[in-house]
């Protein structure tokens, strides 16, 4: 733990070579691994803006929020940059029940010497406070904004925690970094998409430096990606079919964005469908087990539509005039 | 009548899914269909080419979805500012320009997308086909038309000509060849860029235009006044085909049909009434015998017996369209959430009692007002059998769902004018009169009575002599003013109807339209305003020019579950503006 104290960035990386981003930047960097790094992902593909706005937060100690819809990676981003800037990062899942005793700390009985004593014990914000640590609040929206309110002031540059319960204040280590993702932007679930996402306090909202979104990714970025994770699906006799899969994925984003459709394709269900045809070997049957299933039986018939315009082949939900 | 409503019903299918493939593919979503023609919002878009409009008794679903592709490209890829300044003005030309931008942006249908190629082939090919069968082939403008169709077609998008028809066409085709040949030349190699492609496009639509008035000369000098009325009827089927670019599509059977009213227009959209003293609303019970009622229930309920529909299934649906979570108090005794301080002392009694927390409760509430307006005009009758049944379980399965409802209906109090009409032939018939006749407005149940109480009312909609003629626009204004009295947040009017306002004498005295525009004034109004949600169902009949939200029923069938959830389908789609 103490080893953890002691780490300091201690190389500087370029931007260009690491991410793969046109930028000349060049990035703090650990030499060494500790076990709160994450893994790195080899194949994982940058979104530039994304990437800038993350790493700025890292070099220049913002706080930033990466708001985009599910499935477009947001955690995963933070998760990659940190990996490969080998910072230690932890992510927390926020949900309703988390509570300020969770994330401050609380009184605990342990066992000392045999006997029985109450200890404080530090909660997570604490813990990360004091430690050159990633901390990074994912499903942000999902936490109670009542409760939100004990990260207000770490929120600040420089702000300090103060330990109600043992009358320490906490000065946060100077590589120290909080980050956060969100689906929505903090009005609440408008969409009907997010159920539970909560309306958050904008004196809260307000603090976040930096609020990135991100969001679907060009047909051509998507297909490679999509690529990277199913191989089988790289080569060049598979490109038409990932491109009609990618294509079909936008019409039902469209469609989303136009309310006809209640469900939409992330790029994890592209790369769920892209697995699924390795097994299956039928793009239509895997297309059902991992996306038409999950769709409202009223909206099926549509869905075929979309599919139809993509594959040039009729789904059996597909709407036919009677003879 | 079964087979008008199956087609209506049809063709609001195919449409809705038209539509929505059109709304993906644009990525505009206000786009939708209204009396067969796609519309903007509010705004009706002009028909772009002759082979995007199928009609349902004759095409395939296929052709549905090429048209509908070609709609959506149209839209995407094409500037319509830029294509309205290049388009001439004349009837030929204009036809031969838009063929040619529509022909542009099919060719540049996205390859990702091999299934929209595909379509938009498939109707090319079906509507040259429905061309060529119909013989619209054999006079010589329709061949020269047809030719040059087909050969820039096969042109710009690189796919061949249809095989069928190769023969046929060959003379015109040399004919024009060397006519069009740089023209046509230019099509394919400037088709990413609409201006370029405009000039070589305009150049083939002058030399067609041209073509034609010659041939037009021509057949005049030879056969001078004796052209046989065979030529003339061709003739015009060829144009009523291709050429009504700025009117309607020809009409099917099953959608409503409306037209301007110049007597509404010089009025300055004033709607009048010309007396308004014999005007009545009346509470439903008021309107027969109570025994007469009893009968006409009893006949009711076994309808609705014989129909077998299930009342809570409607009324958990119905919840689910209507209703929103709301917090509403507390659950106690949980095993998470937030401590409850009444149990604190149940801790210390038992230590191993875990349920000491309460979570906020949410519960469905439905804060909603839902009113049916019934057209009582005569047509009506045959189809109140099937729909007052109908009409008495949403009353209960909206009652049980905790939606505040009514049922209204409209007539009206005689025909042919009734007395209004003779105090206006006794003043002398002064011009205009405005709506002449007796309005009935009559409440079948309203919103503060329960179901049980207003069950004798609701029977009322069987009595025959009810249903006269109706004054739609001053029926839902009605409506919409009950409805905005009451406290509910959201409000929602579903007009029944199986056809446009009916008033004969009004008409008379008026023009046709009189009362189809005050209608759509009134809904127009309403619609922006936005204060009431208004949908309609039309029985057979496709009401799309008046109602933005609307849905055709099937009645000739019994009503089974699937009818129901046309309907719930109705309450739930959002308006499009």
């Amino acid at each position: 733990m103490s080893e953890l104290n002691t780490l300091h960035p201690d190389r500087r990386l370029s931007v260009r070579d690491t991410f793969g981003i046109d930028s000349d930047l060049m990035a703090p960097a650990f030499g060494e691994r500790d076990e709160h790094v994450p893994e790195v992902d080899e194949v994982y593909r940058f979104d530039r803006d994304t990437t800038l706005a993350i790493l700025a937060g890292f070099m220049r100690n913002r706080r930033v929020m990466v708001q985009g819809h599910h499935g477009t990676g947001k955690s995963t981003h933070v998760e990659q940059v940190a990996a490969r800037l080998n910072w230690p990062c932890v992510r927390i899942n926020l949900d309703g029940h988390i509570s300020r005793l969770d994330l401050v700390g609380k009184d605990a009985v342990v066992l000392r010497d045999g006997q029985q004593v109450t200890e404080f014990q530090e909660g997570i914000v604490p813990w990360a406070l004091q430690r050159p640590v990633a901390l990074v609040f994912d499903e942000y929206d999902a936490g109670r904004p009542d409760v939100m309110f004990v990260i207000q002031r770490l929120l600040e540059r420089d702000g300090k925690f103060t330990l109600l319960d043992q009358n320490r204040v906490l000065a946060p280590h100077p590589h120290f970094r909080l980050f956060a993702t969100a689906n929505t932007v903090g009005l609440g679930n408008l969409n009907g998409l997010y159920h539970g996402a909560q309306r958050l306090n904008h004196a809260q909202i307000d603090r976040w430096n930096i609020v990135a979104t991100l969001n679907y990714l060009p047909a051509e970025e998507e297909m490679a990606i999509v690529a990277a994770r199913v191989p089988a699906l790289g080569g060049e006799a598979q490109h038409a079919l990932l491109r009609s899969m990618v294509a079909l994925a936008d019409l039902t984003r469209k469609g989303f964005a136009a309310g006809d459709v209640a469900t939409l394709m992330s790029p994890r269900t592209v790369i769920s469908w892209a697995e699924n045809i390795e097994i299956f070997r039928d793009p239509a049957v895997a297309f059902r087990l991992s996306f038409m299933n999950k769709c409202d039986e009223a909206e099926r018939p549509l869905v075929a539509e979309y599919f139809q315009r993509a594959f040039d082949r009729d789904l059996d939900e597909a709407y036919h005039l009677p003879d | 009548m079964g087979e008008a409503q199956q087609l209506a019903r049809r063709q609001q299918q195919v449409e809705e899914l038209c539509a929505g493939a059109i709304r993906a593919l644009s990525g505009e979503a206000d786009l939708h269909f209204r009396g067969r023609r796609l519309h903007r919002g509010r705004q009706r878009l002009p028909l772009f080419a002759p082979h995007l409009h199928p009609v349902i008794e004759s095409d395939d679903f296929a052709s549905f979805r090429g048209a509908a592709d070609g709609l959506a490209l149209r839209l995407s890829l094409s500037d319509a500012a830029l294509h309205a300044s290049l388009c001439p003005p004349e009837p030929v030309e204009r036809l031969v320009f838009e063929l040619l931008e529509q022909m542009r942006v099919e060719s540049l249908a996205p390859k990702a997308l091999r299934g929209v190629a595909h379509n938009l082939r498939h109707r090319f090919e079906q509507w040259s086909m429905a061309f060529h069968r119909a013989r619209l082939t054999d006079s010589a403008r329709g061949i020269l038309l047809y030719t040059v169709a087909q050969v820039c077609r096969a042109r710009v998008t690189g796919e061949p000509v249809l095989e069928e028809t190769e023969d046929l066409m060959e003379a015109t085709r040399a004919a024009l060849a060397p006519a069009l040949g740089n023209d046509l030349a230019g099509l394919r190699r400037q088709r990413h860029d609409q201006a370029a492609f405009a000039a070589h496009a305009l150049a083939i639509a002058r030399l067609v235009g041209e073509l034609l008035r010659s041939a037009d000369a021509e057949e005049g000098e030879h056969s001078g006044a004796a052209r046989t009325e065979d030529d003339e009827d061709s003739e015009r089927a060829a144009f009523g085909l291709v050429m009504e670019l700025d009117a309607r599509v020809e009409e099917g059977i099953a959608a409503a049909v409306s037209g301007h009213s110049r007597a509404f227009e010089a009025a300055q959209a004033q709607y009048r009434v010309y007396t308004g003293a014999y005007d009545r609303e009346l509470a439903a019970t008021a309107l027969a015998r109570a025994e007469v009622l009893q009968e006409h229930r009893h006949q009711l309920d076994r309808l609705l017996a014989a129909s077998g529909l299930n009342l809570a299934r409607l009324s958990r649906e119905l919840k689910a369209v209507l209703a929103r979570p709301v917090p509403d108090g507390w659950d106690s005794a949980m095993e998470e959430g937030r401590i409850d301080g009444r149990r604190l002392a149940q801790l210390i009694a038992s230590p191993t009692e875990r349920r000491l927390f309460r979570s906020e409760h949410v519960a469905a509430e439905a804060d909603c007002a839902l009113s049916f307006l019934v057209d009582c005009s005569g047509s009506m009758k045959q189809h109140i059998e099937v729909l007052a049944p109908l009409l008495d379980l949403f009353v209960r399965a909206l009652e049980q769902a905790g939606v505040a409802n009514e049922l209204l209906g409209f007539s009206t109090g005689a025909w042919n004018g009734g007395r209004a009409r003779r105090d206006w032939l006794r003043a002398g018939q002064p011009p205009l009169p405005g709506r002449l006749n007796e309005r009935c407005h009559m409440v079948f149940k309203d919103a503060d009575t329960r179901w049980r109480r207003a069950r004798a009312g609701i029977a009322a909609l069987l009595k025959g002599d009810l249903f006269r003629e109706g004054l739609d626009g001053e029926a839902v204004d009605w409506a919409v003013a009950r409805l905005q009295a009451r406290p509910e947040t959201r409000k929602l009017l579903v007009v029944v109807s199986d056809g446009c306002p009916m008033d004969g004498a009004t008409n008379l005295a008026n023009d046709a339209y009189y009362l189809d525009n005050h209608l759509k004034q009134v809904l127009q109004r309403h619609e922006r305003a936005a204060q009431v949600e208004i949908c309609a169902l039309g029985v057979g009949l496709d009401l799309s020019p008046f109602y933005s939200r609307c849905q055709a029923l099937d009645l000739s069938m019994p009503p089974g579950h699937a009818l129901l959830r046309d309907i719930l389908q109705l309450l739930a789609r959002p308006a499009r503006r």
